[in-house]
């Protein structure tokens, strides 16, 4: 079908504007069904003609490639990339990763250099569409430390080009799953300042906002609506870190309920603790916190309280306190 | 909030505009001999009251004056002569032929040091900026700071750091900060080397600036704990440095330091500076609410900062009372004071105290209460306000934040009894703090003490007479000794 199309007398104006459109569908085009399903749903690109337009584009972005050898290699291990990514074969991905990592150290235009060479929007794009991959991929294989280090080397497209390539429409979501990545590793300082560094209007975006008010709820206490956002992330991929947030919540409501309740009947707990079965409370309560203890159909928390604060005078604090004062008195008179 | 945050001293307002051109020519000169005789002794002391008397002299500058001066102590043929005269205005050249015959006659001030040649430099780039001539003013702070670099006096220094200010201030006018961040860091790189430590200081708080204007918290946090430290030398600097500070540790939680860093920057900050401490009073009551203290009424009626802080007034007023309704009120009603101050996210963060204020005002007032109506007390609107309440209370409890415990089976909170406060350690500690505090004031007094150079010397030569008078002690001494003896 690819040469039929290639055939066709097509002449498209190779402007900018027919370029960009060019790129965002192929980008549509090639991303997994989670991706298509989102673009399509904010009316991005027309569905219909999607597979037509796509191929023919995709022709063209080939042929524009022809002069650049090292760019022509990099779209083709993009593409082979991307076709394992659809499949989920992981490995594969991860392979072509590093390759593609390897030679994008050859453009010149890329971060920190920024050199104005003839392809350079043409490569940040492709820089930026590959590292956007590496991240979800790294979502997908769930591996922490590779998102970050793949979020750190796409943040520059992100901040610093924005003069020389159009935004991303993958910005925000991947900017509210490091959000979300921050909060789960309880980096609350980082997150606050990834916060600081967008603009008002994007506090208004679905991804960042549930972030944002993900870290409020969390912040508050209401733990149960830190929960019930489960059911209604923006993304497929945010599921990952909100699974791994759960285990977070279910920490803090155990500490919580220790100091604040003498018991709780078993089905409270359960419920309170969000466990389906008594056998996975009794396990959790083994595992983390051998010292409450189950009585009669409840769970009683006043072992792990501490006993009465003894009235004791810190008599050696004081002492030194005194010394100091004397010391500092002498010093002055 | 460029404008605000601008801290300069108040020009004296001249009473006569007329009379004072030749005048203010004669004061030109005359700080233009300080300098050299500050060059020439070495002594930095005057070259930094040479540029106090140059910002009292600023509203009274013009081109013709500005021309005049630079005939008079320039070589008229240099090349730094020639660039910044074509720097000004043209009107001004009429002027300067009439007045190029009257230097020509006075003559004897001709020489070419470096120090006066940037001040002149420094004189241009006020008068630009003065008179919002941006484009020159940018292209002239360049030049100047591409002549500073090659010039490697300790003398200079100070001049070069009122450059620096300038060069960053005109970029920051016409919105291009981004652009001089790279030569800023070399500046600093350089005034590092030369053990320039003012240089350092100013050049760090412009880069904190710069770094903050963007909102880059990240990179300004790296910078400074990474820079060099040493002893403030310039008050307003280091005035500026606390402010940055204070900023970014409010954004990274920091919120007990970032409060004594902003205290400090508005306690040290001169009076004139009322846009400086206004900005500092404002994010201090915010980092104050967040660490759940009330600032005091006294903070919005200070004089002259009641207007600017009155959306701050009501905020607290709002967490005081713990309403979430009102704090959601207030923080509509001024958002955009909120926005343009850049502290919104800030006043987001406060929910949580509003919340927990009201949850404490609860546990006080009721020994025993449902947790419906904790929900329907606190206002929160949510799908599961019972849920969400007792969530909250159980993390409040666990904060410490409220002495109580929660009865899941009824539903209710039960508050313990507040103990007496004075039967615990925490009013001694609480003097304890202020009695550091007072002794550390003290001892910062007696650190930043000036003492004028040289007095040392004075001392060794004294040496000998003091040794002399030991000497006459010892023998009286001897003899009331012996006299002691005698008696026995």
């Amino acid at each position: 079908m690819f040469i039929v199309c290639s055939k066709r007398p097509f002449v498209l104006p190779c402007s900018w504007s027919g370029f960009l459109r060019e790129r965002k569908i192929e980008r549509a085009v090639s991303r997994p069904l989670p991706y298509l399903r989102c673009e399509r749903a904010r009316g991005d690109v027309p569905s219909l003609e999607l597979d037509s337009v796509a191929l023919l584009s995709r022709h063209l972005h080939r042929r524009s490639l022809a002069m650049d050898p090292k760019l022509t290699e990099v779209s083709q291990i993009f593409e082979r990339f991307k076709a394992a990514f659809v499949r989920s074969d992981f490995d594969t991905c991860r392979r072509l990763l590093s390759q593609l990592k390897v030679l994008l150290t050859e453009f010149p235009s890329l971060p920190p250099l920024f050199q104005k060479t003839a392809n350079a929007v043409h490569e940040l794009t492709l820089a930026r569409e590959i590292y956007e991959h590496a991240v979800v991929l790294s979502v997908k294989t769930e591996d922490q430390d590779a998102f970050e280090r793949d979020f750190f080397q796409l943040k520059p497209y992100y901040t610093d080009t924005c003069g020389l390539i159009p935004p991303s429409p993958q910005e925000y979501p991947i900017l509210g799953l490091n959000l979300l990545r921050l909060l789960v590793q309880n980096r609350i300082a980082e997150f606050h300042t990834e916060l600081e560094l967008l603009p008002a209007s994007a506090l208004e975006n679905p991804y960042i906002k549930h972030a944002v008010e993900l870290e409020q709820s969390f912040m508050e206490g209401a733990y149960n609506r830190v929960l019930s956002a489960r059911q209604t992330v923006p993304h497929d991929t945010y599921v990952y870190f909100m699974d791994l947030l759960a285990k977070t919540v279910r920490d803090e409501i155990g500490g919580c309920s220790e100091k604040a309740y003498d018991y709780l009947s078993v089905a409270d707990a359960k419920q309170i603790m969000m466990f389906s079965s008594d056998q996975e409370l009794a396990e959790y309560i083994e595992v983390e916190h051998p010292e409450w203890e189950i009585k009669d159909g409840s769970v009683i928390f006043q072992k792990a309280k501490e006993t009465a604060p003894c009235k004791e005078i810190p008599s050696l604090q004081l002492i030194n306190q005194t010394l100091s004062y004397a010391r500092e008195l002498e010093r002055i008179v | 909030m460029t404008q605000d945050v601008e801290m300069r001293e108040v020009p004296v307002a001249s009473n006569s505009v007329s009379s004072s051109v030749p005048l203010t020519l004669q004061h030109l000169k005359e700080i233009a001999s300080l300098i050299e005789t500050g060059a020439y002794a070495k002594e930095v002391r005057r070259i930094f009251h040479a540029v106090r008397l140059t910002i009292a002299l600023r509203k009274k500058l013009k081109a013709s004056i500005l021309s005049a001066f630079l005939n008079s102590v320039l070589v008229p043929s240099s090349e730094a002569h020639a660039r910044l005269i074509s720097y000004l205005p043209k009107d001004a050249v009429e002027d300067m032929e009439i007045d190029t015959a009257t230097s020509a006659a006075q003559g004897p001030l001709k020489h070419s040091l470096p120090e006066i040649e940037i001040y002149c430099h420094l004189l241009v780039l006020i008068f630009l900026i003065d008179h919002k001539l941006y484009n020159e003013a940018k292209v002239c702070a360049s030049a100047s700071i591409n002549r500073v670099k090659s010039v490697n006096r300790r003398t200079v220094d100070v001049l070069a750091s009122r450059l620096y200010f300038y060069y960053s201030y005109v970029h920051e006018l016409t919105d291009s900060l981004a652009e001089i961040r790279g030569t800023l860091l070399s500046l600093h790189r350089m005034a590092t080397l030369r053990h320039d430590e003012l240089g350092q200081e100013t050049l760090l708080n412009l880069l904190l600036r710069n770094y903050l204007h963007y909102n880059l918290y990240d990179q300004a946090e790296k910078l400074r704990s990474k820079a060099p430290r040493f002893e403030a030398h310039n008050n307003q600097q280091f005035c500026r440095y606390l402010f940055y500070v204070g900023k970014i540790r409010t954004i990274q939680l920091d919120y007990t330091d970032a409060k004594d860093s902003l205290l400090q920057a508005a306690r040290k900050a001169p009076i004139s500076a009322r846009g400086f401490r206004i900005q500092c009073n404002k994010w201090a009551v915010i980092v104050r609410l967040l660490l759940g203290e009330m600032p005091e009424r006294t903070v919005f009626m200070q004089t002259g900062m009641k207007k600017a802080l009155r959306p701050y007034f009501e905020l607290t007023n709002a967490v005081r009372i713990g309403d979430l309704e009102l704090f959601r009120n207030v923080a509509e009603k001024f958002s955009s004071t909120f926005s343009t101050d850049r502290t919104h996210n800030l006043i987001v963060r406060l929910r949580h105290n509003v919340i927990r204020t009201g949850l404490r005002n609860i546990s006080i007032s009721y020994s025993r209460i449902s947790l419906v109506d904790v929900a329907r007390k606190l206002r929160l609107d949510s799908s599961n306000p019972v849920a969400d309440a007792e969530s909250i209370v159980a993390k409040a409890i666990r904060d410490g934040a409220i002495d109580a415990t929660l009865d899941h089976a009824s539903g209710c909170m039960l508050s313990k009894e507040t103990g007496d406060v004075y039967s615990t350690l925490e009013p001694q500690m609480a003097f304890n703090s202020r009695i550091a505090f007072c002794l550390n004031m003290h001892n910062e007094a007696v650190k930043a003490l000036r003492f004028p150079p040289n007095s040392h010397k004075k001392e060794k030569e004294s040496a000998e007479k003091r040794r002399e008078r030991q000497q006459q002690e010892q023998e009286l001494a001897k003899h009331i000794a012996e006299e002691d003896d005698d008696e026995f």
